[in-house]
């Protein structure tokens, strides 16, 4: 458990500060508001879905740093395309930080609106952090 | 020289993204076209000529693996050099895909620098625009 709670840690801040220039710290989000979030399936020797959530705020300050957009001029496609990207960069990298050897196979990512907010299942790993841009959460859940 | 890109990615943000990159590299660019998938991009190659394609794996319909075997199975087309960009990145995925005729893999998270040296490698153009020449183009041009 400890080990994949560090390689998903590592994967959100380097995807997040590599491609989004964003720096985050932990942060115990009961009270976070995300409204919206991406999920991603992968299937290998782990089985499994990666949920990534986010604020509205960070959301458009992801579409601002990675496309160099802002204000009016970012559309919902925008966001909804850079959120699921993210969720598709922060699972192969933490499956690669997992096990550099193993072939993974990755959905496509889906984008979810979240207007009644996020509700905790029975998680193998949760992250969340504040950045000065937004919240951020993640979500790991294995089948067997 | 300028040089023709085809960029294949279903992700709208990560082919302007990395349009962006090639544009301000100093890689002159004469052309730049965009496919969201293995299928859109044949469609573009069976019009025009590129010099060099990036492509993602991950993508709905035709994927990139896909892409790469149809790209080999043409004798025209097997010529384009092929550069993988993805977020898969395991050591046996990256072996298959240069096995299969790809010529360099670079994987998301990228940083633009990274993606600017890996062009330079594969296609042999310098910051200045200069062309420095590759295997192909040893063979085929005296520019």
């Amino acid at each position: 458990m400890k080990e994949m709670n560090e390689a998903m840690r590592a994967a959100i801040f380097d995807v997040f500060e590599r491609m989004y220039y964003v720096f985050f710290e932990p942060f115990h989000d009961e009270y976070a508001e995300y409204t919206m979030g991406s999920s991603i399936k992968f299937d290998g020797p782990l089985r499994g879905e990666l949920m990534i959530l986010v604020s509205e705020e960070l959301a458009k300050v992801m579409v601002q740093n990675l496309l160099g957009i802002e204000g009016e001029d970012i559309k919902e496609q925008d966001i909804e395309d850079c959120v699921k990207e993210a969720a598709n960069m922060i699972c192969g990298d933490f499956l690669s930080r997992l096990d550099q050897t193993k072939v993974f196979d990755l959905s496509i990512p889906l984008f979810i609106r979240l207007p009644g907010g996020f509700r905790e299942g029975n998680r193998a790993c949760r992250l969340s952090f504040d950045s000065e841009n937004g919240m951020f959460g993640a979500t790991l859940s294995l089948t067997e | 020289m300028s040089f023709n890109v085809l960029i294949v990615d279903d992700s709208h943000s990560m082919r302007s993204v990395i349009k962006k990159i090639i544009a301000i590299s100093g890689f002159k660019m004469d052309q730049c076209y965009e496919a969201g998938n293995g299928k859109q991009a044949l469609e573009i190659l069976s019009k025009t000529w590129v010099d060099v394609i990036l492509s993602d794996l991950n993508m709905p319909e035709m994927n990139g693996m896909e892409l790469l075997s149809a790209l080999k199975g043409d004798n025209l087309l097997q010529e384009i050099p092929v550069i993988i960009v993805s977020t898969e990145g395991s050591d046996e995925r990256r072996n298959l895909v240069l096995k299969m005729g790809a010529k360099q893999f670079i994987k998301k998270p990228f940083s633009p620098e990274h993606v600017r040296k890996i062009l330079y490698e594969v296609i042999g153009v310098g910051d200045d625009g200069t062309y420095e020449g590759n295997e192909r183009g040893d063979e085929s041009s005296d520019f």
